[in-house]
Order: structure tokens, then C-alpha cells, then sequence
């Protein structure tokens, strides 16, 4: 796979992790918080949700102890993604720790649907998720670093990560064998969002996804 | 804000989230995946990324105008070009594209 083609894959993360960045950089300078900060958790840190989280906690003066607990249940959900990821990542060098710590809702989305030969998937993966990195690192900076001068109105350009999660869905559902798990998250994700806590929806309704997937296995598995 | 509060903050933070992404690779670590496992591994991403499409859409605000129709236009008009043209990154731009004129001019 020639670089062109991963960085082609990698563009409607850039369109939705840019502005977010900046939105993340912006909210962080709101704070006067000096902007090498931002640069500093999105290296460390990268994760969309946990950096805002963290912002909102610096703000009302949360201790570090419950900054570590909230993180932690927030991005909870990404031991889900993992889970899908094992024989994936089974047979990669040490590399593969660097693609532990970058499996973010959007990186993790790109590598299950991406069709990589076996011997390049190593590197594919690796540069998929170095380039996601890179966006957000640059988007937040430049956030943080511009402030409010940006050129043009770009409101609603996040939406561009819904597209993306939409286009997965598609892709997913038509690659898999089996169809039922797709209608039954269709249920519980819309169940999630009417009833759940925004901040909760997706630790709930993905536990309540794998509760389904293990009590009703053999209904799954059967029919289409 | 102190720097030692913030350094402090940013190295929690980046354990946290490093934890619930290993948690899995630790567990799983000198074993053959089980048959259950398998089976997770080929049903829960798409689940995943369903949901995730509604976690993207947990904002909106149903109840009141524009109802979310700029919303559903959009995931709409992904769904529909990417169904007809299979073409990712096209149905991606044009339901984004479609979707800030909506926000921006006309609700």
C-alpha cells in the first residue's frame, strides 16, 4: 500500500480532528493555560473525550486522584476496541505498544476496516495512526497557538467524524457474515441516546452491546 | 494553574487512558483466544461503530427547532452515497459539506 493510499484512508480523521483539535487548543487558552500544554496531552494523552474532560476538571480545581478515576471510566470504552484488536496485533514487534496507545474511537475504526495485505499491516497500521496523531497534535497547537483568528467559518465541520462513523457502520455491516448484530446495535445505540446520560452513553450502551453479544451468543450466530 | 497541578494531571491522565487500552492486550496475553473471544472480535466492532454514529448525535437537541434535521440530512445523504457509489471519501465530504451549509445559512 503506497503512502498516498494510507494518507487518503487517514483524511476524514484529518477533517474531523483538526477543528476538534483547535477546539480543544482554543478552550485550553480560554483557561490561560500556556499553549505548550496542549501540545503535551495530545502527545501523551490523545484522546478526543479524556483532554476535554481533563480541561473541564482543571477548571472547577479537581484533584489529580479524581482526574485519574474519571479519565480512566471515561475512556473505558476503548478496552472494547482492544478486545477486537488481539489477534490483529498478535504477531507485531514491540511496535505494537505504540498502537495500543493510539487506538482512539477513530484510529480503531480506520484499522478493523481497512484492507491490508498481512505482511504490510504492521507499517500500514502504524503510519494510520501516526498520521491520526499528527492531526490532532497540529489541530490543538494551532488552537491554542491562533486563538480565535481563523480564516474561515468551519462550524460543523466535525460532523465530518459522524459521516466517517456512518460510512464504517456501512462497510462493517456488509463485510461481516453475520447481520444481527448490526439491527441489535442500531436499537441500543438509538436506546442510548434517548435514555442514557450524554456523558455515560457510550460505556452503557457498549456494555449493554456485550451483554447482549454473550447472553443471546446462539441466537446471534444463527440465520443471517 | 500551578505547572506541578498540570504536569501532575497530564501524567494521570495519560496512565488512565493507556490502562483501559492495554487492559485488554494484558489479559489476553499468553493465551489462545477462546472461541468467545473470537466471537467478540468478529461481532462487536460493527456494534461499536453503530453506536458510536448515536454517540456522535448525543447532542443534538430533538426537542426543539431545527429538530435535528441538519443531523439526519447529513446521515442521510452518507448513508444514500455511500450505498450508491461506495466511494468513502466522497460520501464523508459530501454530507459534511452538505451539512455545514445546512448549520450555517439555513437554520
Amino acid at each position: 500500500m503506497s503512502f498516498f493510499t494510507i494518507v487518503k484512508l487517514t483524511i476524514p480523521v484529518m477533517m474531523g480532528y483538526i477543528p476538534l483539535g483547535m477546539a480543544f487548543g482554543l478552550l485550553l487558552a480560554k483557561l490561560l493555560i500556556p499553549w505548550y500544554y496542549a501540545f503535551f496531552m495530545s502527545v501523551f494523552i490523545f484522546a478526543g473525550s479524556g483532554q476535554f474532560l481533563a480541561l473541564t476538571l482543571f477548571a472547577s480545581q479537581a484533584t489529580i486522584l479524581e482526574i485519574g478515576i474519571a479519565t480512566f471510566l471515561l475512556n473505558l470504552r476503548h478496552t472494547f476496541y482492544g478486545l477486537s484488536m488481539i489477534s490483529a496485533f498478535k504477531d507485531f514487534s514491540w511496535k505494537k505498544h505504540y498502537l495500543i496507545f493510539g487506538l482512539t474511537d477513530e484510529t480503531f475504526a480506520l484499522l478493523k476496516t481497512s484492507e491490508v495485505d498481512k505482511d504490510e499491516r504492521e507499517r500500514v497500521y502504524l503510519w494510520i495512526t501516526f498520521l491520526n496523531q499528527c492531526y490532532w497534535i497540529i489541530g490543538s497547537v494551532a488552537g491554542a497557538v491562533l486563538g480565535n483568528i481563523v480564516p474561515f467559518n468551519y462550524q460543523g465541520i466535525e460532523f465530518s467524524l459522524t459521516a466517517l462513523f456512518v460510512v464504517l457502520s456501512i462497510e462493517l455491516y456488509k463485510k461481516n457474515r453475520l447481520h444481527k448484530p448490526f439491527f441489535v446495535a442500531l436499537i441500543i445505540g438509538l436506546f442510548g441516546m434517548v435514555f442514557f446520560p450524554p456523558q455515560k452513553m457510550l460505556i452503557l450502551s457498549l456494555c449493554l452491546a456485550a451483554f447482549v453479544l454473550i447472553v443471546f451468543k446462539r441466537s446471534m450466530e444463527s440465520g443471517k | 494553574m500551578e505547572s506541578s497541578y498540570l504536569i501532575g494531571s497530564i501524567v494521570v491522565a495519560t496512565l488512565a487512558t493507556y490502562a483501559t487500552r492495554i487492559i485488554p492486550f494484558l489479559v489476553f496475553r499468553n493465551r489462545e483466544p477462546s472461541p468467545l473471544i473470537k466471537y467478540i472480535e468478529l461481532t462487536m466492532p460493527v456494534m461499536i461503530m453503530v453506536i458510536l454514529v448515536f454517540y456522535a448525535l448525543k447532542d443534538v437537541k430533538w426537542e426543539s427547532y431545527p429538530y435535528g434535521l441538519a443531523e439526519i440530512i447529513g446521515v442521510g445523504i452518507a448513508i444514500f452515497l455511500h450505498v450508491r457509489f461506495k466511494n468513502a471519501l466522497l460520501s464523508i465530504f459530501v454530507a459534511t459539506l452538505a451539512y455545514m451549509i445546512l448549520i450555517q445559512n439555513v437554520f
